[in-house]
């Protein structure tokens, strides 16, 4: 068989369309769905693929600038040493890093929602996942906005290019102990995750293999006074290394170059990208599939991705409607679903947390599961009750909690906290005329058809359209916006719902 | 399909949910190995790096004293334990706890290679790996996947916003919630006491349905039927499953959280919360097999005299709350509480009358069928490396004996290799 043959233009309609947006973006409306089919197949992927060379070009936050980290840490360390009380400056220092973070998140999100090159965000996700770093380690707002500028520009590129950059990234290099590998005194982690998590897989290399690159990888430094890389070429290890079959005095691109040339490495990438975009348990036949495509482009990712989602096996039963969204995902997809903006910074990342997946912080250096690990008993219920708050506001929360803020039994920097606490989490209930027609209100059946349309990507059981008529039956003759929000919240609050 | 009026009285609705709870709690008795009686573990970690040399005091060591000129606490109000070792002063119930036989306590803990990054090493706890390799599923997730596929979906329970790494699993189980109020579906409309119409929808919609009752199923918990694991299934066959797991595990907390109030007086915070709620759901016969509690505030680089002081306190009276609830409820003896954290702390004290990130410490180890006493030696004060203790007990020789002699499952499977047991079980 053909494996990755052309989706034939007669199976191109609503329902593939709006697979190609719900997994190449963050989802879309019906609107855009209808756009999208009436572009066609080709001319949509190669919008969504080909973006302007530029479009890699953010305008980063206004507070992701460098710093003269070895200044503010001498000058704190001079302070503990005249035993000063630092504790405020250092707790300020926190604070600022905290709210850098928290931003960073609403920066990123916001342009998932509204970036006009979004394949590039959903990429970058990727990579984030890939070349997973935490900020708990890292723990600078301005390193980890470098590195999420370092994913995106190169994250339609080349992917040898890419693992390059990351070797020189300071966050990468912080968090992988990079910059304090010694040929005197290696620091093997990041050679080992190297080779066992961003390029060939565990079982493709030797122990050996590990500690010829760690020389290699050695000169690799940080300079605090401009937070950028820094080669110190006379701490780089210049004798002779045997790696997987090559030997002379290897340095670490030479070591990235090698490790690509590997088969190991296109299948282990292609099994990656496909279980990110298509499905989750690929078949041997679609992986080496996929590999190949992978060589013969050379690495580039932007070919690779117009066969990804140009193919029939994109557009299969095991792929459409099968994946559970990340919380990522259920986040942006959610709030452009419901025509809506996204909840505020703190009440989104506080989501994030409970649903499993917040940015810039994933459990460890293998990045998040995914698939089924998304969904526990407490994460599904989280899902469907944070669906809620976005459709009713704050309305939904017990009562009070928003107002809870007793000046009186706390400091006043707990009450001031408190009030910014209770402003952040206001939220308006959901303008429902958006997307409900007035006309449909007291018509059940067409109504729960046309926001099947707009909310599931699967096709309903009976039983589940069924239940939905029979709630609006029940309220009958009321046809009020919260009925309508309840509807909506309805919907939400089913295993279907999850999937994308 | 029923007429909407007979699919969603109050009712029907209420029948269905009772006879689902009264299914589940039938089918707990059967089930031995998270049954009623079975034995549980609570985790509770201190988060921060407790200092251990502060927590289990080699009050008779000169060493001690040198290190620490602003720190040590007095020797006259050491709780001593022998002629070496003693308790901090706060902790009194602890060290009632080991009059009675009820406490081990495990001295020079720790790992080779040990790593100073809160994040890191914490990671290495959680996940019980070598400390040169990333692993990414939590010891207890393991266990959760290697030894309990497809048993009760409240096998494990977390007390917090976010699950523990230890939780984390290849068909993740545990359930986590702040508050048992929190750990339930919301309907729209603010609605106190009875149950909207939107909430009978929304049942129905989540496996509370004429084909699928637990009725119908013989408790419909992935458990209960056999040879299906939640990774053999369908993408949205997990999902409902799920989904009705969901609602299950739900009605049943919130139903203990009801009915079982403690009469044990509890101190304040957080700490107490917690373990409060986990001798609530233990009272309720809830088949869980491990709670899990975090505290943090160990962090303490500076000032730490009365903040540990007050850390120790809290801890103290937290524990002594539980146990004296737990013996009232008569479960002391099927529950075993371990303490850790991610690191002790440096010997010497730094010039803000803090300690800085340091490396091996003492865990607790208490229940109603734990062997008392101080088990392995406590680290020297002088031979050190790079300022810190050095260890002597692998943390996995701990986890290892209570997964072999507490929870019954072959630590191998879980730990990868075996360690030497502790005398502590």
């Amino acid at each position: 068989m053909n494996m990755l043959a052309q989706l034939p233009a007669s199976l191109w309609n609503d329902e593939t369309a709006a697979h190609l947006l719900n997994r190449a973006r963050f989802g879309a409306t019906p609107a855009e769905i209808e756009s999208a089919r009436k572009k066609g197949l080709v001319p949509m992927v190669r919008e969504l693929v080909d973006v302007r060379a530029d479009a890699g070009n953010v305008p980063p936050p206004a507070w992701a600038k460098p710093r003269n980290i070895r200044a503010a840490r001498m000058a704190l360390k001079a302070a503990k040493e005249r035993g000063e009380n630092f504790r405020e400056t250092a707790r300020q220092f926190r604070m600022m890093e905290g709210d850098e973070i928290l931003d960073l998140r609403r920066w990123w999100l916001e342009r998932m929602m509204n970036s006009p090159a979004p394949l590039l965000e959903k990429m970058t996700l990727f990579w984030h996942g890939h070349f997973a770093t935490s900020v708990q380690k890292v723990k600078d707002g301005y390193w980890m906005w470098l590195q999420n500028d370092t994913l995106r520009r190169n994250a339609l590129g080349n992917f040898a290019t890419l693992v390059k950059a990351i070797s020189r990234d300071p966050a990468m290099m912080i968090y992988l102990d990079l910059q304090q590998n010694r040929e005197a005194r290696p620091n093997e982690n990041w050679a080992r995750e190297l080779m066992e998590l961003f390029t060939v897989g565990i079982g493709n290399y030797t122990e050996d293999d590990i500690r010829a690159a760690a020389r290699a990888f050695t000169g690799y430094r940080i300079d605090m006074t401009t937070q950028q890389f820094r080669f110190a070429r006379m701490e780089q290890d210049l004798g002779t290394k045997k790696f997987m079959g090559h030997t002379g005095p290897l340095n670490g691109d030479n070591v990235i170059d090698i490790l690509v040339r590997q088969p190991a490495c296109s299948r282990f990438i292609g099994r990656k990208l496909w279980r990110f975009f298509v499905e989750d348990e690929p078949s041997q036949e679609i992986v080496d599939a996929i590999a190949s495509r992978i060589r013969a482009h050379n690495f580039e990712m932007r070919p690779v991705l117009r066969e990804i989602f140009s193919s029939a096996e994109f557009y299969s039963d095991r792929a459409m409607g099968t994946q559970i969204k990340s919380p990522v995902q259920y986040i942006v997809q959610t709030s452009k679903l419901l025509e809506t903006q996204l909840a505020s910074p703190i009440v989104v990342q506080n989501a994030m947390r409970q649903m499993g997946q917040i940015l810039f912080a994933p459990p460890n250096v293998k990045g998040w599961d995914g698939g089924k690990a998304w969904i526990t008993t407490s994460t599904l219920l989280f899902r469907y009750n944070f669906a809620n708050y976005l459709i009713s506001g704050d309305a939904m929360l017990p009562a009070g909690q928003a107002a809870r803020a007793k000046p009186q039994d706390a400091g006043f920097r707990r009450s001031v906290q408190r009030r910014q606490l209770a402003a952040q989490i206001k939220r308006d209930p959901i303008d429902v005329s958006k997307f409900v027609p007035d006309q449909l209100r007291d018509k059940p059946r067409q109504l729960v058809d046309l926001l099947s349309g707009r909310f599931f990507r699967t096709r309903l059981a009976e039983k589940e359209t069924n239940t939905f008529v029979q709630f609006l039956e029940s309220r009958k003759p009321d046809t009020s916006d919260a009925t309508m929000r309840e509807l909506v919240h309805l919907m939400m609050s089913t295993p279907q719902f999850q999937l994308a | 399909m029923l007429g909407v009026a007979a699919t969603w009285t109050l009712a029907v609705f209420l029948e269905k949910t009772f006879f689902a709870l009264d299914a589940m709690a039938v089918n707990a008795v059967t089930q031995t190995a998270t049954g009623k009686d079975g034995t549980i573990l609570v985790v509770l970690q201190l988060a921060g790096g407790n200092d251990g040399l502060n927590t289990v005091v080699p009050y008779a060591d000169d060493a001690y004293h040198r290190a620490r000129p602003r720190l040590a606490l007095p020797d006259e109000q050491i709780l001593t334990i022998d002629h070496h070792v003693g308790l901090n002063p706060k902790l009194a119930g602890l060290k009632s706890l080991y009059e009675e036989g009820h406490l081990a306590i495990v001295q020079g803990v720790g790992y080779p290679n040990p790593n100073r990054s809160h994040f890191r090493s914490t990671e290495i706890w959680q996940t019980a790996s070598d400390a040169d390799r990333n692993e990414t599923h939590g010891w207890l997730g393991r266990y959760f996947d290697n030894c309990c596929s497809g048993t009760d979906p409240t096998i494990g329970v977390a007390i917090g916003e976010e699950m523990p790494q230890a939780f984390a699993a290849k068909n993740p189980t545990g359930i986590t919630f702040s508050r048992p109020e929190q750990f339930r579906w919301r309907a729209s409309a603010s609605n106190t006491g009875h149950m909207s119409t939107e909430e009978i929808f929304f049942r129905q919609l989540n496996g509370f349905d004429e084909e699928n009752t637990p009725a119908a199923t013989d408790g419909a918990s992935i458990g209960t039927l056999p040879g299906t694991s939640k990774s053999d299934l369908s993408t949205l066959d997990f999902l409902q499953r799920t989904a009705l797991d969901a609602q299950l595990s739900s009605d049943k907390i919130l139903a203990i959280a009801r009915k079982y109030k403690s009469t044990v007086p509890y101190p304040q915070g957080r700490l107490a919360a917690s373990l409060n709620i986990i001798a609530r759901m233990i009272a309720g016969g809830l088949t869980t097999r491990v709670y899990y509690a975090s505290h943090g505030g160990f962090d303490t680089h500076a000032g730490q005299f009365n903040t540990h002081g007050r850390l120790m306190t809290e801890l103290n009276d937290t524990i002594a709350a539980f146990v004296a609830d737990l013996k009232q409820q008569g479960n002391f003896e099927r529950v075993l509480l371990i303490t850790f954290s991610e690191f002790g702390r440096r010997v010497a004290e730094n010039a803000n009358g803090g300690t800085d990130h340091g490396t091996a410490a003492s865990m607790f180890v208490l229940g109603g069928r734990v062997k008392p006493g101080l088990f392995g030696e406590h680290p020297s004060l002088t031979d050190l490396d790079h300022g810190d203790l050095k260890f002597n007990t692998d943390f996995r020789s701990v986890y290892g004996t209570v997964l072999d002699s507490w929870l019954n499952t072959p630590s191998q499977i879980v730990l990868g290799r075996k360690f030497p047991s502790l005398a502590i079980l």
